[in-house]
């Protein structure tokens, strides 16, 4: 299956869960809905014609609006990938789990649930990751953040 | 008398061989200022140029700088590379299990005041000298094998400088 031929067959079964987007990228990149998220990732992983079975980078972007999770899968069978991302409110983030779609997404949800402050629903096991342990001064990734001695960068006239 | 001759020291021919007096002091200085043991603490590039160094072009051996794997054994700390926020604990518990007289050169920019994570950055400390008291600072990213030896030869300078009841005090 060629990348276009991907994006049709998307476009025809999965049209109601996922909205394609033209984002000039290489892989073809889809919006899915925050509460279709593990719909969306199992039928993805168990459909015969995509066997979408390898997680290969899971990331968040603070947009100051919005966060944006992109999701960059792969298929070591069929060869195939794609990436979807989901939009949600900056307020009281949530996504849920897709640990058992995708085993490696573990790693991923702590890291963004440490760093961003995006709550992970059905995660076990979100305790402190790659930050000091006793850390106090809330989520450095996002756009917002600071602290006594975070020193931003000036603006380069 | 080699070694004599670079103390002050008075000395009396006897019968059979002579009676050298000299300080302590100096005699300690002397000792230590020629052979620092170096505690490996390479967190990032800056290391890759120590290796350098303690390779055979740059040869550190023969300044008495041999490096150590254990802080024990270590009579200088030399971190090179980059400490975030997670390793500065680490480094002090090193440095604390370090015997006396210890001492510290901080190499390259990034132990200096942070380097190119100054900006922007939740993670990296600003600086080692928050954490340690450091003797020799050495800029760069990553300094030069000779720029190293220059901050070690001017740390030799220092030890042979110090009074003894400095590093009592210390």
């Amino acid at each position: 299956m060629t990348r276009d031929q991907l994006k049709d067959y998307i476009g025809s079964k999965y049209a109601s869960l996922m909205t394609p987007l033209d984002t000039g990228r290489f892989d073809p990149m889809f919006e899915v809905k925050a509460d279709r998220l593990f719909e969306v990732s199992r039928a993805l992983r168990d459909d015969e014609n995509l066997k979408l079975d390898f997680l290969c980078n899971m990331h968040a972007t603070d947009t100051r609006e919005n966060f944006e999770i992109v999701y960059s899968i792969a298929s070591i069978t069929t060869k195939l990938r794609l990436d979807f991302k989901i939009v949600m409110p900056y307020q009281n983030a949530e996504i849920d789990s897709v640990q058992e779609v995708w085993p490696a997404a573990n790693w991923y949800e702590r890291e963004m649930w440490e760093l961003f402050g995006i709550n992970v629903k059905n995660h076990g096991n979100l305790k402190r990751f790659l930050l000091p342990d006793d850390w106090n001064q809330g989520h450095p990734m996002r756009k917002d953040w600071d602290a006594p001695d975070f020193v931003r960068m000036p603006e380069i006239q | 008398m080699g070694l004599i001759k670079k103390l002050p020291y008075y000395s009396e021919k006897i019968p059979g061989g002579a009676i050298v007096l000299t300080s302590l002091e100096a005699t300690l200085q002397f000792a230590q200022a020629k052979s620092l043991w170096y505690l490996l603490f390479g967190t990032a590039c800056c290391a890759i140029e120590l290796m350098c160094t303690g390779a055979s072009r740059y040869d550190f051996d023969r300044l008495g700088m041999i490096f150590r794997a254990s802080p024990r054994q270590s009579d200088l700390i030399l971190a090179a590379g980059t400490i975030t926020k997670k390793m500065a604990p680490r480094l002090r518990r090193l440095y604390d299990q370090m015997a006396e007289p210890r001492y510290v050169i901080a190499m390259g920019g990034c132990t200096v005041k942070g380097g190119p994570f100054y900006y922007d950055s939740y993670a990296v400390e600003k600086g080692i000298d928050h954490i340690v008291p450091v003797d020799i600072y050495i800029p760069g990213c990553p300094p030069r094998p000779e720029s190293l030896m220059e901050g070690c030869l001017h740390l030799s300078e220092k030890i042979r400088r110090q009074k003894l009841s400095d590093w009592q005090e210390k």
